[in-house]
């Protein structure tokens, strides 16, 4: 029995596209396997086919996950598209594959049974829940130009899903989400629209410069909400740990409340 | 803080230098100023940052700060949007949620309640916020993603409605001239002008009342100025209010929103000698009649020495607290009544299982229940069973039989949940359906508490040894 395995760009654009060619080759499932990273220790009796990123090809995958599966399904395997884990890309073809033999494609994530469904589920969750907690975590800081700068540091690319949310709090407001690891910004000019903007070591030298200059305004506030963090906490009730369940140290890095009380204020 | 706080207030005669009221404050029974006594006032060189650690200090005690319950996109001219499921934005050292700006306007009250920081005979630093100053630190704090919106709540200075009105005046500031669309709660004050509770409903998104005390008599005895009457009147207006505004959105699709994310109270436990059934027969009716979107227990501080006052040395009643949330749960979306979890001849909480497990023992005669043929409601009540499990569970069966493995992979808690289910006839291992077997087993693995470090509760239960004790033998029959 021949097994295929195709390797693909690892992007939304070059998982889609390895589906693709899944389809196109015309064999059966079980043996056909999506990789984002070429493996350590080669098969025997295996073929390993490499997928060039193509947008077209892309579009077609994600056009039919979103008429197939509807609006939350399709979010949901972008989410998990959008993770660290290596395993994303088998689990989410093999999530359309049962998901178009279903009667009904709609409620293909509620098959929790189908291992590769759950594997689906349970990356898209942990990718939602980074999000969320980059919502909740996140701090601008204001720049001398009055620009809201603020850093991020994710295990999953979450970055675009963060941005819809405050573009629409902050419709007015010129501001920059910068994710350092994979120097990736989200660039929003005030009552216009966001774009993500892939930097090169010139950009992050730039705007690791500026980023040093705060407004007159962005000390006295930080140094507010401090002092508001700290007074707002019932000494009788100290539970630092389930602080820490709550929020995690690895958010913390860039936390203004957290940055600016280790100076012993 | 080392800061010494004393020093920046004094006693002068009645003149407000730092509030700034409208003239329509003294319309509403302020009275001439110069009949008035003297008040505590700011001096000029109190700075924000003052204000702001003695306000928000003073207003730590209270427990809501969820900003759930309305989801509204920004319309493009000013600043915010809220999430319907709410977002925290930092957590306390007490691992509390950060989610609000909570402050209270001012913290001299004309109130003598004995639980509270601020009561009139406490001799502590005073301050007063004007409505600029809310509004730019809600502005400012909210740009930099720190919070979600404010929570505005007040010690009362002169009467409810002269405070209601400087509240007001913050709000209306806040959401007109800054254009604020995030999220507002707003305390109503007891007492004060119906009319101004009305107009800070349009403003607001949630409002909350607060019970204090679960019972009547306890109130009278600890807060001899409030009367549960008085309390019971705001609600009920709040209540109807956004009863009303439902059925006008009805007919005027853009007929402003009164208190879209409902309303909300909180009781203090522990203070007074109420039994855990009276206070949740107490929560169950305000769930019931009031149509609240939530009760919060908060386990009593002890921030006074007043006699009629319990003292904690043990710290306050967390574990209580946190068996009423429980409870709370189970009341709002498990489909339990108060009456099914305790009762006269059992009014308080089992200190050692919490109140699902402990129905389930109580109700052996309804379990082992068959995972794939059980309706949605029998299986939310399975311990280790929670809402989302149970929703998971009755989407996943259509797919084919569930087995215990994936349960396992669905969220249910298995050690807990094993004794009380059965999936395609089988149990997960040969197991008695006996109620001291499966207390004991349940009560090996140790049941995972918010707070259990630090080393707060070990010394908390070690000083109610006896109660422990009885209870213990309760739990296990004997």
């Amino acid at each position: 029995m021949e097994e295929y395995y195709i390797l693909c760009e690892d992007s939304p654009e070059g998982i889609f596209s390895g589906i693709y060619d899944a389809y196109l080759l015309k064999k059966p499932h079980e043996r056909i396997h999506l990789m984002v990273k070429e493996e350590d220790n080669y098969r025997l009796f295996a073929n390993y086919l490499t997928c060039k990123p193509d947008g077209e090809k892309a579009c077609k995958v994600a056009r039919t996950i979103r008429k197939q599966f509807g609006l939350e399904a399709y979010l949901a395997i972008f989410r998990a598209v959008s993770s660290a884990k290596e395993d994303k890309a088998e689990a989410v073809y093999k999530t359309v594959v049962t998901g178009l033999s279903m009667k009904n494609p709609v409620k293909v994530l509620e098959n929790l049974k189908d291992p590769f469904v759950h594997r689906v589920f349970e990356i898209a969750r942990r990718v939602g829940n980074e999000t969320h907690g980059h919502v909740e975590f996140l701090r601008f800081r204001e720049l001398r130009s009055g620009l809201l700068y603020a850093q991020i540091a994710p295990q999953n690319d979450v970055l675009a899903f963060i941005v819809p949310h405050f573009a629409d709090r902050l419709p007015l407001e010129n501001f920059i989400i910068h994710d350092k690891g994979r120097n990736l910004f989200a660039v929003h000019p005030a009552r216009q629209d966001w774009y993500l903007y892939s930097g090169t070591e010139e950009t992050e030298l730039l705007i690791g410069e500026a980023a040093k200059d705060f407004s007159e305004g962005e000390e006295k506030y930080s140094e507010l909400f401090t002092a508001f963090f700290h007074t707002i906490e019932i000494k009788q009730r100290k539970n630092y740990e389930l602080q820490r369940n709550m929020l995690p140290l690895k958010y913390r890095k860039y936390m203004t409340e957290f940055i600016y009380g280790n100076k012993g204020l | 803080m080392e800061r010494e706080l004393t020093q920046i207030t004094e006693i002068v005669p009645r003149e407000y230098g730092e509030v700034q009221v409208g003239e329509s404050a003294l319309a509403y029974g302020a009275g001439p100023i110069n009949t008035a006594g003297p008040v505590i006032q700011n001096r000029q060189e109190m700075t924000l940052l003052q204000k702001l650690e003695i306000l928000s200090d003073a207003a730590k005690y209270d427990v809501s700060c969820s900003s759930s319950g309305v989801g509204r996109q920004g319309d493009g001219t000013g600043i915010g949007n809220t999430a319907a499921a709410g977002i925290c934005h930092s957590f306390a050292g007490d691992g509390r949620c950060i989610s609000l700006l909570k402050i209270l306007f001012t913290n001299e009250c004309i109130y003598d309640c004995k639980y509270c920081i601020n009561r009139k005979s406490n001799d502590v630093p005073r301050a007063s916020f004007t409505p600029d100053e809310v509004c730019e630190l809600t502005i400012q704090f909210y740009r930099r993603n720190y919070i979600e919106g404010l929570f505005l709540s007040s010690g009362i200075i002169h009467s409810p409605t002269y405070t209601m009105e400087l509240i007001y005046q913050a709000i209306y500031k806040l959401r007109t001239v800054y254009r604020f669309q995030g999220y507002i709660h707003v305390k109503a004050i007891p007492g004060a002008d119906p009319e101004l509770i009305q107009r800070i409903g349009l403003l607001a998104d949630r409002m909350s009342v607060n019970l204090e005390l679960p019972t009547a008599e306890g109130l009278q005895r600890l807060a001899p100025n409030k009367h549960r009457k008085n309390i019971l009147t705001p609600m009920r207006q709040i209540q109807q209010g956004i009863t009303q505004n439902k059925e006008e959105i009805v007919v005027y699709k853009h007929a402003s929103q009164f208190v879209p994310a409902g309303q909300s109270t909180q009781m203090i436990v522990g203070a007074t000698p109420e039994s855990d059934y009276q206070i949740m027969m107490v929560a169950e009716n305000l769930y019931r009649k009031f149509d609240l979107k939530r009760v919060y227990y908060s386990a009593f501080v002890s921030v006074n020495e007043d006699k009629d006052l319990p003292a904690l040395p043990g710290g306050p009643p967390l574990l209580r607290e946190h068996r009423l949330y429980q409870a709370d749960w189970l009341l709002r979306f498990y489909g339990f009544e108060a009456g099914e979890l305790l009762s006269e001849q059992k009014p308080n909480f089992n200190i050692l299982l919490d109140p699902k497990a402990d129905w389930a023992l109580r109700h052996l005669e309804q379990f082992p229940v068959e995972i794939n043929r059980a309706d949605y409601r029998t299986i939310l009540r399975v311990p280790g069973i929670g809402v989302k499990s149970a929703q998971r569970i009755v989407k996943a069966r259509r797919n084919g039989n569930l087995t215990f493995e994936d349960l396992r992979k669905i969220g249910v808690v298995l050690k807990r949940a094993l004794y009380f289910i059965t999936c395609n006839g089988r149990m997960m291992y040969p197991t008695k359906i006996e109620e001291d077997y499966i207390t004991r087993n349940l009560l090996a693995g140790k049941e995972k508490l918010p707070f259990d470090k630090d080393g707060m509760t070990y010394r908390q239960l070690s000083l109610f040894d006896d109660t422990m004790e009885r209870n213990w033998r309760e739990a296990v029959g004997g």
